[in-house]
């Protein structure tokens, strides 16, 4: 066995063809999926709970570095979803591996079809919000807030690892966090399902909230919500979020149903994935329960975020005070 | 032409760690096999220098290790099939997961272990046929287990394996090759015993598809192919062509 620097490193070195790239990028696109995934979240959850904040979160993700990062999110979730499919297939179609390798280049080339148009809409978001000459969050406020998650990242694993030391005291256990059961197989098939589940569900998502309105459009003031027939009056996030939540088809609230969907589905499969890349590599004892703790309770935390905002929404005293607290800011900075 | 033997050295008794030594030879042959070269370096210029062989003909697989940066055996690969030219440069190392005894000599014992665990022999305590001799089986069963028959154990895929390179726990591409071998083998009684083993964390799961044991096979065995057909086991049971 090798050490974790060695695996990197030879990984890398080791000349492996398209298919231990593939696998590479499969692997970086998921976990940087799941990273943002994580503070969309939470931040989405925001504008059901702390619209005031949610407010700050959008102003942040118009500032210049969220959109490179948006571009880079984009591309992680279309080349994750193309590979996947991918190995999808080949674990289901075993005797069609001799296609594989055509089948990686042929997941680079879809992954660069679609990305070109898109990119070319969302460059177009970007370039009408600059032609506004907007006012933009200075780096430093941004380093402040996401330094918060950072912070609560580091505290979540550092309590993980506490707990996984008192139980190791306790238990005298010598193993890492094993699946019960069939549970691992369970996991595997689902991680296919979903995959194949979330395909329609996140380019749908991507293709409404990136593509035909951008991240700019949520405060977007007498703009009709896409997915919606409701105009944002008032050009606040927060009624953005609630125009797409209160849209009713015959007396659905499709757009949290979608949501919910998306939701269960992304945060069960993404961490999960997280989960894999771990046990890979974070073999110690200790270390492996710490951090497995610690994606089961990120987990949970978040698919029972989501659901309470998704299920209370954004209602009307939210939506005053977040206006309240956008004039009392507005009066304040003059 | 003239090659220059880039080869990595490691004496546990003398060295700290290992290090990179190079050796150039001169009038060699494009269709020199790579064997033939560490020979000539070990015969003709430092005797000290340790690695395995024994029939030189690809067929015991003892030789095996990382050329150029890739698994293979060195009786089976030609300098022309490296490069071309007046001078060739070739890099040669031990395959990496398993514990350097020696130069390019790895321990081979947590691969055989991982051999074992999948119970690599033929199981079937029925009764003999009423003649007495064979049991018979039908060509297409047969087949469904060709390609794994042909495993030679050389390792050269378990260790081009980043699954394995992680997590020398897990079982690796070539137990999962013979276990496939007998797995499908439609007169064998004990699929369900190696598929419980093959079920466990470090079993077949942790295959992530990457496809570099099919491509290091020396034997061309379609080794990824041959673990998706055991996961496919795993979901919905063996079923033969043939009734027997």
């Amino acid at each position: 066995m090798a050490t974790l620097v060695t695996t990197v490193t030879e990984t890398l070195r080791y000349r492996g063809k398209i298919g231990q790239w593939s696998w590479v990028l499969h692997r970086v696109t998921g976990l940087g999926t799941v990273l943002f995934l994580v503070l969309h979240i939470i931040d989405t959850s925001w504008a059901a709970f702390y619209p005031d904040l949610y407010a700050e979160a959008i102003a942040e993700y118009q500032s210049p570095l969220f959109t490179l990062g948006e571009f880079a999110l984009i591309a992680c979730v279309v080349y994750h979803a193309f590979n996947g499919l991918r190995v999808t297939l080949l674990d289901y179609k075993p005797e069609w591996w001799a296609y594989q390798q055509r089948a990686a280049a042929i997941v680079f080339g879809a992954t660069t079809i679609v990305l070109i148009p898109t990119f070319g809409f969302m460059l177009s978001h970007v370039a009408d919000f600059y032609g506004e000459d907007p006012d933009l969050v200075s780096v430093g406020d941004i380093i402040e807030t996401q330094s918060q998650f950072v912070i609560g990242f580091v505290a979540i694993i550092a309590a993980a690892l506490i707990l996984s030391a008192l139980y190791g005291l306790v238990s005298r256990s010598r193993s890492g966090f094993v699946l019960p059961g069939r549970l691992e197989a369970a996991m595997w098939l689902f991680m296919r399902l979903s995959g194949v589940l979330i395909l329609p569900l996140v380019f749908g998502h991507l293709g409404m909230m990136h593509v035909i309105q951008g991240v700019f459009d949520i405060t977007g003031g007498g703009i009709e919500v896409v997915g919606t027939d409701i105009v944002n009056d008032s050009g606040k996030a927060v009624e953005f979020v609630g125009a797409r939540w209160d849209m009713l088809v015959a007396g659905v609230a499709i757009w949290r149903v979608y949501d919910a969907l998306l939701l269960a589905l992304v945060v069960i499969h993404g961490f999960n994935g997280l989960r894999t890349v771990i046990n890979d590599y974070a073999l110690q004892p200790l270390i492996n329960r710490a951090l497995n703790w610690a994606v089961v309770f990120g987990a949970i935390a978040l698919i029972v975020l989501g659901t309470a905002a998704l299920l209370e929404g954004v209602d009307e005293t939210a939506y005053d005070i977040a206006v309240d607290i956008n004039e009392t800011t507005a009066s304040a900075a003059y | 032409m003239r090659v220059t033997m880039r080869i990595r050295r490691f004496n546990p008794e003398k060295d700290q760690k290992p290090y990179w030594a190079d050796y150039t030879l001169d009038q060699v042959e494009p269709n020199d096999r790579v064997l033939e070269l560490l020979h000539r370096v070990k015969w003709e210029q430092d005797g000290t220098l340790s690695f395995r062989r024994s029939c030189a003909h690809g067929v015991c697989g003892s030789d095996g290790m990382r050329i150029n940066g890739v698994n293979r055996l060195a009786c089976k690969v030609l300098v022309n099939a490296l490069d071309s030219g007046d001078h060739v440069k070739i890099q040669i190392e031990p395959m990496l997961g398993l514990h350097v005894i020696k130069d390019l000599i790895v321990d081979m014992e947590p691969f055989f272990e991982h051999y074992r665990s999948v119970m690599p022999y033929f199981v079937n305590d029925d009764p003999l046929p009423e003649d007495g001799r064979e049991r018979l089986q039908s060509p297409a069963n047969r087949a469904q287990f060709d390609d794994t028959t042909k495993c030679i154990l050389c390792a050269c895929c378990t260790t081009s394996c980043p699954s394995f390179w992680a997590n020398g726990d897990y079982v690796g591409p070539a137990a999962i090759v013979q276990a496939h071998r007998f797995i499908y083998d439609s007169r064998d009684n004990a699929a369900a015993e190696r598929l419980k083993v093959l079920r466990e964390p470090d079993g077949v799961w942790r295959c992530r598809t990457i496809f570099n044991c099919t491509s290091a096979c020396p034997r061309e065995i379609e080794v990824t192919r041959a673990i998706a057909e055991v996961k496919a086991a795993m979901r919905r049971g063996v079923k033969h062509p043939d009734p027997e």
